[in-house]
Parts: C-alpha cells; sequence; structure tokens
C-alpha cells in the first residue's frame, strides 16, 4: 500500500515526470552506443576469428595479468592502511588521506608524465635504478606502476568507509571475549567491512583494466609487453575495424559480467537483503 | 577517576552514579580497552594492571564478560556462532556442547541459525549475556546492560539476571543509573560522581538514607530540609527540629559523621526523608507509635509509575509516594485536607558540613 501510494505520487510530480524523462533519455544514451557495438560485432562474419586472434589474446593476457597483479598490490597494501585512516584521527593522516585521493582528479597522462619524471632513465631516482640494473619505463613493470597509481584510490577510499562503518565497540566486545587483536581484525571487522570493499575492489580493477593515458605515457604501446587492452584498441583501429570490435566487445562483456559479481559480492546476506 | 573496589565472587558491586560521572570509563579500565593514569587491578587473584610493577595484560587475555547497553552481537553471525565466538575450539562438539548448554540456560532454543535483526530486544539480551558467559570469564562487567529495554522487560530479564549470577560463581561489576535496578541487582552500592566514588556501602543503607547531603542529592531523596535543633531527647534518642512551619521528630545527631556526636554548637541540620517512607491518612492517627504526623493541603499529584506522587503543603512542600489503588481508595484531590505520617526513623540527617569541607578542598 505504502508502495503504491509512492508511485501515484511522484506520476504527478514534476519531480517524476522530469526524472522519467531524464532517465529515458539517459538509458538511451548508455544503451545506444552499447547496442551499436554488439549489432556491428554481430554482422562481423570473422568476430570469432578476430577474438582468437593473435592481436587480441595477446592484450587479453596482458590486461589480466597486469590488472590482477596490480589489484592484489593494492589490496595487500591499502587494506592495512584503510584500516590505519579508518581508525585514526591525528592530523598528518589526514594531510596524507587527501593525497590518495590525488589520482582521482589527476588526468592520467600526467599521472604517466610524472611518473616518467620519477622513474625514467633520467628521472629522479630512475638513474640511481638504472645504474642498479632495474628498468622500469616501458615494461611490464610500469603498466602495473600506472594501474596501481591510477586504481589504488578507487580501493582504499571504499576500504575505508567500509571500516569507519563498523563500531569500535564490535572489536572491543571480541577481545573480552578472549579474541586477539588479529584474529578480531580477520573475524569480525574484515567481513563487516566486507561489501564496501568488494565495491571499491570492483572499482579499481576496472579502472585498472581500462587504464589508458598513463600506461601510454609510462609504459608505451608493445605488443605483448605493454600494450594492454585498451592501447590494443586503439592500435587496431586503423587497418580494420575487426581487432578493435573484438577487443571492445570482450572489455564490455567483462565490465557486465564484473557489475553482475559485485552486486553479488556486496550483498549483505545477515541483513536479509 | 579516583576509587577502590573489591568484590568477592558472587557478589555483585553496583556504580551507582547521573551520567558522565565515571562509571562507564571505569568498567572499560578494568577491561584494558583503556589504559588508568595510574592504579592497580587484578581479576581472579592474578595482576592484570599495575603502573608501579609495569603490568598491563591486554584485554584479550584478561579473561572478563563485558555486556554494553547496545550489545553488539555481531551481526553476520548467526546466534550459535555470536554464542562459541569467544570459545576457543574452533568446531569440536565440546564448543557445541557448551553452546547448546547456554542456548537452553538463557531460553535460546530453537534461534541457532537466527541472525542478530532477527531477534526481539529482549533475545538479543539474553544471546550477549549467553556470549560474555561461554567462556567461563573471571569477572563479568555490566555497563546499564538494560536501558534499551522496555520497563516491563527491563523487570523481568533483571529477575533472570538475578538468579543467573547467584549460580555462576563470578564477580559481577554493574554500572547503571535506575535506583530500582540498583537495588534490585547490588550486594554493594559505590555512588559515583565526576569521577570520585563517593560512598560504598549496603544498595538500602546507601541508597534508601544516604548520609551524604551529595549523595542524596545524587540518588534522589526526595525530601530535604534545612532545620534548626530545638531540643534534644537522649532518653529517646530523638530531637525536635524546626524550620519555616515545619517540625519534625528525627533521630539523635550521633548518627552524623559515622557515629560521633558534633559538638553542642551544631544546631543546624539537614533532614531528609523519602517519599516511599511516608503514610498518607484522611485524618490524625491516634494512639500511633509514628512520631510524626504533620497535616498539610494537597498541593499536586503527578503519576510516577508505578504509582503517585503527592505533594502536601506543610509548611514546605511534602512529596509522598503512594500507589494507584490508595490514591483511588481515598479519593485524594488537589486542596484536600491530608496528615502525612512517618517514624523518626524514617527521617535521616544528611551530612552537609563534611561535603562543603569537601567543596574547599577540590
Amino acid at each position: 500500500m505504502a508502495k503504491l501510494n509512492a508511485v501515484n505520487r511522484l506520476a504527478s510530480h514534476p519531480a517524476g515526470i522530469l526524472g522519467g524523462g531524464g532517465a529515458l533519455l539517459f538509458v538511451l544514451f548508455i544503451g545506444l552506443p552499447v547496442i551499436a557495438l554488439l549489432v556491428r560485432a554481430a554482422q562481423q562474419s570473422d568476430f570469432l576469428d578476430a577474438v582468437t586472434g593473435d592481436v587480441a589474446l595477446t592484450a587479453l593476457r596482458l590486461s589480466l595479468f597486469t590488472s590482477i597483479v596490480s589489484i592484489a598490490v593494492v589490496v595487500a597494501l591499502g587494506t592495512p592502511f584503510a584500516y590505519l585512516l579508518a581508525r585514526n584521527e591525528s592530523s598528518w593522516l589526514r594531510v596524507i588521506d587527501t593525497l590518495v585521493e590525488l589520482p582521482l582528479v589527476l588526468p592520467p597522462v600526467v599521472a604517466g608524465f610524472a611518473m616518467l619524471m620519477a622513474f625514467g632513465r633520467d628521472g629522479l631516482i630512475g638513474s640511481a635504478l638504472a645504474d642498479l640494473g632495474i628498468n622500469i619505463p616501458f615494461t611490464t613493470t610500469a603498466v602495473v606502476f600506472a594501474q596501481i597509481f591510477v586504481a589504488s584510490p578507487f580501493f582504499i577510499r571504499a576500504a575505508k568507509l567500509g571500516f569507519q562503518s563498523v563500531p569500535m565497540d564490535y572489536e572491543d566486545v571480541a577481545q573480552t571475549l578472549g579474541v586477539s587483536p588479529w584474529s578480531t581484525f580477520f573475524r569480525v571487522t574484515l567481513p563487516l567491512a566486507g561489501p564496501a570493499m568488494f565495491t571499491g575492489l570492483g572499482l579499481a580493477w576496472a579502472r585498472a583494466l581500462s587504464e589508458f593515458g598513463a600506461t601510454m605515457m609510462f609504459a608505451g604501446n608493445l605488443m605483448g609487453e605493454t600494450q594492454t587492452m585498451p592501447l590494443a584498441i586503439m592500435s587496431a583501429m586503423d587497418p580494420s575495424l575487426d581487432n578493435a570490435l573484438a577487443l571492445s566487445v570482450m572489455l564490455l562483456l567483462g565490465s557486465a559480467l564484473m557489475l553482475a559479481v559485485l552486486s553479488l559480492l556486496t550483498r549483505r546476506r545477515w541483513q536479509g537483503r | 577517576m579516583e576509587a577502590e573496589w573489591e568484590i568477592e565472587p558472587g557478589q555483585v558491586l553496583v556504580l551507582f552514579g547521573p551520567s558522565g560521572a565515571g562509571k562507564s570509563t571505569t568498567l572499560r579500565a578494568i577491561a584494558g580497552l583503556l589504559r588508568p593514569l595510574s592504579g592497580h587491578v587484578e581479576i581472579g587473584g592474578r595482576v592484570v594492571y599495575d603502573d608501579d610493577d609495569a603490568i598491563w595484560v591486554p584485554t584479550h587475555q584478561r579473561r572478563l564478560g563485558y555486556l554494553t547497553q547496545q550489545y553488539r552481537l555481531f551481526p553476520h553471525l548467526k546466534v550459535s556462532a555470536n554464542i562459541g565466538f569467544g570459545l576457543q575450539d574452533r568446531e569440536t562438539s565440546a564448543r557445541k556442547e557448551r553452546v547448546a548448554e547456554l542456548s537452553s540456560l538463557f531460553q535460546l532454543d530453537g534461534l541457532a541459525d537466527r541472525y542478530p535483526w532477527e531477534l526481539s530486544g529482549g533475545q538479543q539480551q539474553r544471546v550477549a549475556l549467553a556470549r560474555a558467559l561461554a567462556p567461563n570469564p573471571e569477572m563479568l562487567l555490566l555497563d546499564e546492560p538494560f536501558a534499551s529495554l522496555d520497563s516491563e522487560l527491563r523487570r523481568t530479564l533483571r529477575r533472570e539476571l538475578r538468579g543467573m549470577l547467584a549460580q555462576s560463581p563470578v564477580p559481577v561489576m554493574l554500572v547503571t543509573h535506575d535506583r530500582e535496578e540498583a537495588l534490585a541487582l547490588g550486594d554493594s552500592v559505590q555512588v559515583i560522581n565526576e569521577g570520585k566514588g563517593l560512598v560504598t556501602g549496603d544498595p538500602v543503607a546507601v541508597l534508601g538514607q544516604p548520609g551524604q547531603g551529595r549523595v542524596a542529592r545524587l540518588v534522589g531523596v526526595e525530601n530535604l530540609f534545612d532545620l534548626t535543633i530545638q531540643d534534644r531527647n537522649p532518653r529517646d534518642g530523638t530531637m525536635s527540629c524546626i524550620g519555616r512551619g515545619l517540625q519534625l521528630e528525627v533521630p539523635l545527631d550521633s548518627d552524623i559523621s559515622g557515629g560521633e556526636a558534633p559538638d553542642g554548637g551544631v544546631d543546624r541540620v539537614t533532614v531528609g526523608i523519602r517519599a516511599s517512607d511516608i503514610i498518607l491518612a484522611k485524618e490524625a492517627l491516634t494512639g500511633s507509635s509514628a512520631r510524626n504526623q504533620l497535616q498539610g493541603k494537597v498541593i499536586s499529584i503527578e503519576s510516577r509509575p508505578p504509582g503517585y506522587a503527592v505533594t502536601l503543603d506543610c509548611g514546605q512542600p511534602l512529596r509522598c509516594h503512594i500507589t494507584g489503588a490508595a490514591l483511588e481508595e481515598m479519593k485524594i484531590r488537589s486542596g484536600q485536607q491530608l496528615w502525612a505520617v512517618f517514624k523518626a526513623s524514617s527521617c535521616f540527617l544528611v551530612d552537609d558540613a563534611q561535603e562543603q569541607q569537601q567543596d574547599t578542598e577540590s
């Protein structure tokens, strides 16, 4: 009954009408290109050949490998860091907290360029690293660096909010029950912050997979070594659209799959949702 | 915070005081959730904190049960997992047995597979208590454990808790600002205010007839009168005091300051009378043992569950608590003339001099 009322009221409300129109336009705006991509792929007779072709598979393999490594690093280091940010009120941490979000607003191309200035052969520490025989720019490592740089804020921010949503009382109670602080973290804090962290993980992964600008600047575009899927799409545009189309559809389906998995993982089963 | 306690196994010490008095802080310090500046904490004969010897045992090694008014049941765990949370062996039959044992003790059978949000307030409270007791703690810390329940449920659970505590030989420290709760559960009570322990003793004595003015106000003594001693009567152990239209027979002032009679120069006293110690009558009682009979006009009648508070104007307002049945039977109305009757021993002297001295010290 209450639900019915809400719908009826919105139907005659100006915001309801405007909102409905907006929603329709928005769905068309997002949906049309997606449908166009799929229609075009369906029309392509040799679509399957392109998907299983060398260019596409090499790029896919590299993208998966680098993004998994990046996300593993971000989660491993970002989780304790996010916990510290959530639980500590000191002012120097507040400054770092702001710094964490810098990559969100920094154009990726600038990020890539800045990393070149730091780790490049003539860079701030890059020359010293080169003397030690360590070369980072224009290698697969550089791809991972670029992805970590742009993707980490998505995870750290979400994990911080997740931890903040767990009242410290839960941890206190767990410890009075004889459970060590470490054990408490894994048995209470982490499960309760889990849904928020999975959201962050998904966003960070998507961002890492789609990384383009920083990779281009800092890692270059070498097939098999630094040419991830977004770079491969760009490069494949020229001779024919086949490869670009194949890669795009693969990324599109991958993204859709990730959305579905995420909405499953972020469900809080203990609240009956 | 400055105070000292010692609790025997099976005994309940109530920390009583207004909010912000430092009660919860005390419990958190004992639990090791915050570190006191100095002091000594011993649980079950084991020193867990001592600033002189630099001893600090972390919370999870203190073997405590700690229950707050929010319960904080782990929302991602079912009832059985919540109860068993503090048990060391993870998936054994001993663990299952202990959980089952507590479930039936706390009347939680059949709820094992529910999540905390599917439970009523009273059930949540029982799960929290079962969880706290499961690892056999050496001590139980209860921080306003009934505060978020309605009064009827509070009474039921209080009775249950009393029974449960009688069975488990652990010392209990309970924090509350509810006088009824302190009286129902406490074996002894300490009144705390502004981080200081003011007085410790038997709940009925401390909360019923407190000897200090500060304590009297904290525990809510309804009637406090500043009077002048007119006449001492050592043979009966009483004296007459007057002030602003009021004359009372009260116990001789030897009660004050722990049995020491103040020098004869003191002739001003503060007298307290609990509202529930006063009998209301329509006519003067003849041939009664009660030494005090005051006539006065009813100036207000307020509901005060479970009864009523009637205020008479006997020169000074006098507050009396009566039941609803008595109110109806006597047909008490505003403006009516009634008699208030009470024994001399229902009057107690409140030591304001000591309080003033303390005030100048602090």
